[in-house]
């Protein structure tokens, strides 16, 4: 039987809907004129260096066709990196390489391509195949994250990432996103990755979801997710909330990924976050918006708005 | 600045509201539009044919035009008169159609068409001339002595205009019973006949009277004769007496043609002129009548609307009229349900497609495309094309099978696999594209989810657009989209919750 829950109820919980995400929070405090700053990776990551935040390297830009030969020449001293579209939507288009193997690349799953192979896959970057629409694209090279193992069997095969909700300049909420057997490797809630809420106070985990349902143990590895404890949090936090001054949008999704040397790095920036954190929270943005609302006007500093987040918005 | 936005649209919803239900209202209240798609009206065509013969020279046939009496009204006026030039004037309040020749010789007949219409309703319109009829002479002398007993005779059944006529009237009817009345009536040619005896005795008596001739117009009938009534003024309307019986006349549907002493048919240059009436009666639809006398009556509203264009630009504008109705299902289905669809617009399209199919075999044919198309597609995948030529490979796939699916149908015996051709092709390409990337990027469910929200959306619309009633509201009240864009607006703006959300978000509400 389909069970439902009553919208009053919602109300009392906080949940911002689609219709409120998008009239209120997205119309209201990013003007469509700031998007192409996250949407093009590009431009998101020259941004940051720029800011002094800290993002994965870039090794070069692929522009036109004549530098798709040129690539590994290029690459000769880089024994490992990420050629990804700047224009690109959910993870498409993303090639990994690991190392080498003689003249060839080895893919994370150990298949190794050659030469031909990675020509052809920024080739295919450039005319758009992985772009939204079909528009002509620039291919990045970025140097690939050292994972930290602190994800150890909290996640399957795959990149686990940190999503923060960036509301004023003010980190509202976040969840850990870890990929599953079911979700490929993927980082995709509706692939069926896991979603964890974790605490904005202390970075721990508070609970977690899978296909929008609560679980205790990660699917694959039964490790309790109530282990997971973000490391460097305060950081993480500090990280998501300047992108608040380097992109002028008000309501923000980063990604944040953990490099084993360099700590959190700004993987991504969404200017139309989803929704499905507050189902790994547990409770709803709309009472820390409105939290958020009543001093986004005292201009405080990054340091002061993680505090108040941390002393606000902690739950542990 | 977020609450005078806020402010301005509901200023502008509201303005939308008024004006569209305004102006539907005052359609349907004063031009007598019916929001019943089957609402009928009788419409009497009335045929006036005059026959003479010319005498050879310059000829002018003159004719009194009918004139629109209670809710009667004269619309659609035809004339057919080979060889004469028509005109139509108005004089002192009466129009009259003339017709001329230079010369002319022998038999002629000239017909005048013209259709009535019944308005139901409320406002009498006041027929012409009214108020102020030819001079009635002043009683003197004897025959005012004579008049002055009638009437005091006429009186004793009471004051009323209407029953001293009554009375008047029957009195004169049997002279053989009145000694007055025998005496007046011996009188009566110097006051133009008896009709015009009984007026100068109803004004003796304070009464004001026209006489009025016309044809009723109920029961059909190839000769009609014009038949002359009297007309008493009681308070601000008139009342129809019949002067033979003295009785009261229902004038409701009373086509007043001619009043007091107006001619009705002169013709110069002519002789053995001779008028005949016929009347037919038939049905046609309300709006269609509403719109006919707004034409004819230059009222503004419908003049400069699509009932001015031509016919076949209308009938394109009754499919157009609809697709905002689809548009406000898509966002009903969208944003208040929560039902995903593959494109914003493709439901409507898939809709009006169906219109042509029927809606089955349009369904089936739908997904028999589109499983076939993905299937072709999947292939392609591998060889990673390029976005513009995949997209166009998939066209020329997407033929291929429109072609497969008529040829096979029909070799099978049926016709249906034709009906393919409705769908638009480059549409259905890039719908398969979608649909393909969407496979590879979420999984068939996705496709599934969003294939099915697109089926279900589109098969509403069709059912909302091949409605009867819903094709009349949209063609005869076209001001309905004001409020099909107000209600739009109004969900553009709502920030509540979807139906699908109280699902989705179903496990927060659990302990």
């Amino acid at each position: 039987m389909l069970r439902f829950i009553s919208p009053s109820k919602l109300r009392e919980h906080g949940i911002v809907g689609m219709n409120m995400r998008n009239v209120r929070h997205i119309a209201e405090n990013n003007p469509r004129h700031l998007y192409p700053s996250v949407d093009d990776k590009l431009k998101t990551k020259i941004l940051a260096e720029a800011a002094g935040i800290a993002v994965p390297r870039l090794l070069g830009v692929i522009r036109v066709q004549k530098h798709v030969k040129q690539m590994v020449p290029f690459l000769k001293d880089e024994p490992n990196f990420v050629v990804k579209p700047a224009k690109g939507s959910g993870g498409k288009g993303i090639l990994v390489i690991t190392g080498r193997e003689g003249d060839g690349f080895v893919k994370p799953s150990g298949e190794v391509i050659d030469e031909h192979d990675l020509h052809r896959h920024a080739s295919n970057t450039l005319s758009g195949l992985f772009s939204l629409g079909g528009n002509p694209d620039v291919a990045m090279i970025e140097e690939m994250v050292q994972f930290a193992d602190v994800f150890e069997g909290f996640t399957y095969q795959g990149v686990p990432d940190l999503r923060i909700i960036v509301y004023k300049g003010f980190p509202i909420m976040s969840m850990a996103r870890l990929s599953t057997a079911n979700s490929d490797g993927k980082a995709n809630l509706h692939q069926g990755a896991v979603g964890a809420g974790i605490d904005i106070g202390k970075g721990r985990a508070l609970l977690a979801i899978q296909h929008g349902l609560p679980i205790e143990v990660h699917p694959d590895t039964k490790r309790p997710l109530s282990e997971l404890v973000i490391p460097d949090w305060v950081e993480c936090l500090r990280l998501a909330s300047s992108c608040y001054e380097m992109t002028k949008l008000g309501y923000l999704g980063a990604d944040i990924v953990l490099d084993a040397n360099k700590g959190p790095l700004i993987l991504e920036l969404n200017a139309r976050p989803g929704l499905a954190i507050q189902m790994a929270n547990g409770y709803g943005l709309n009472p820390r918006v409105d939290l958020v609302d009543s001093v986004a006007d005292q201009n405080l500093s990054v340091a002061e708005r993680v505090d108040f987040s941390m002393r606000e918005f902690g739950k542990l | 600045m977020k609450n005078k936005n806020k402010n301005q649209l509901l200023i502008l919803i509201s303005l939308l509201l008024i004006l569209g239900v305004g102006v539907s209202v005052y359609k349907i209240s004063v031009l007598g539009f019916s929001l019943s798609p089957d609402a009928k009206e009788t419409v009497w065509t009335v045929e006036a044919a005059v026959t003479f013969v010319a005498d050879g020279g310059p000829v002018e046939v003159s004719l009194n035009m009918p004139d629109n009496l209670n809710d009667l009204v004269v619309a659609n006026i035809q004339e057919q008169a080979p060889g004469f030039d028509f005109k139509s004037v108005v004089k002192n309040g009466s129009s009259r159609g003339i017709w001329t020749a230079k010369s002319a010789t022998g038999p002629h007949k000239i017909y005048m068409r013209a259709d009535v219409y019944r308005q139901d309703v409320a406002g009498v319109r006041s027929a012409k001339g009214r108020e102020n009829g030819p001079k009635i002479s002043i009683l003197t002398g004897s025959a005012k002595t004579l008049a002055d007993s009638l009437i005091k005779d006429a009186r004793k059944k009471g004051n009323d205009p209407v029953i001293v006529s009554k009375e008047l009237l029957r009195l004169m009817n049997q002279p053989e019973l009145n000694v007055s009345s025998s005496r007046l009536l011996e009188m009566k040619s110097e006051f133009g006949g008896s009709l015009g005896l009984a007026q100068v005795l109803l004004n003796q008596a304070g009464v004001t009277s026209q006489r009025v001739k016309g044809l009723f117009l109920n029961g059909e009938g190839k000769k009609r004769k014009i038949k002359g009534y009297l007309e008493i003024k009681k308070g601000d309307s008139w009342v129809m007496l019949d002067p033979a019986k003295a009785t009261e006349i229902d004038s409701d549907s009373f086509l007043l043609w001619q009043v007091n002493n107006e001619s009705m048919l002169e013709v110069i240059g002519g002789s053995k002129s001779k008028l005949s009436f016929s009347t037919v009666t038939t049905k046609i639809l309300a709006n269609q009548v509403a719109i006919d006398t707004g034409l004819n009556k230059d009222s503004l509203l419908i003049d400069f609307s699509i009932y001015s264009l031509p016919l076949q630009a209308q009938n394109s504008f009754k499919l157009l009229l609809l697709i905002p109705f689809g548009a406000l299902i898509v966002v009903i289905m969208r944003n208040l349900v929560g039902v995903s669809t593959s494109g914003t617009f493709l439901p409507i399209l898939i809709a009006l497609t169906f219109l042509q199919t029927s809606l089955l075999a349009g369904l089936a044919l739908f997904l028999l495309i589109v499983s076939v198309g993905l299937v072709l597609r999947s292939y392609l995948s591998h060889l990673n094309l390029l976005l513009v030529p995949r997209i166009s490979a998939v066209l020329v796939f997407v033929i291929i099978i429109y072609l497969a699916i008529s040829v096979i149908s029909y070799k099978m015996g049926s016709d249906v696999g034709l009906l393919v051709t409705f769908f638009p092709m480059i549409i259905i390409s890039w719908t398969i594209e979608r649909m393909s990337i969407l496979w590879e990027e979420e999984g068939p469910k996705e496709v599934f989810i969003q294939g099915g929200g697109t089926l279900l959306t589109a098969s509403l619309i069709y059912l909302l657009l091949s409605n009867r009633f819903v094709g009349h509201l949209t063609y005869s009240f076209p001001e309905l989209l004001l409020v099909v864009l107000a209600v739009i607006l109004m969900i553009g703006s709502y920030t509540g919750y979807r139906l699908s959300e109280l699902r989705r978000f179903e496990p927060l509400g659990r302990d």
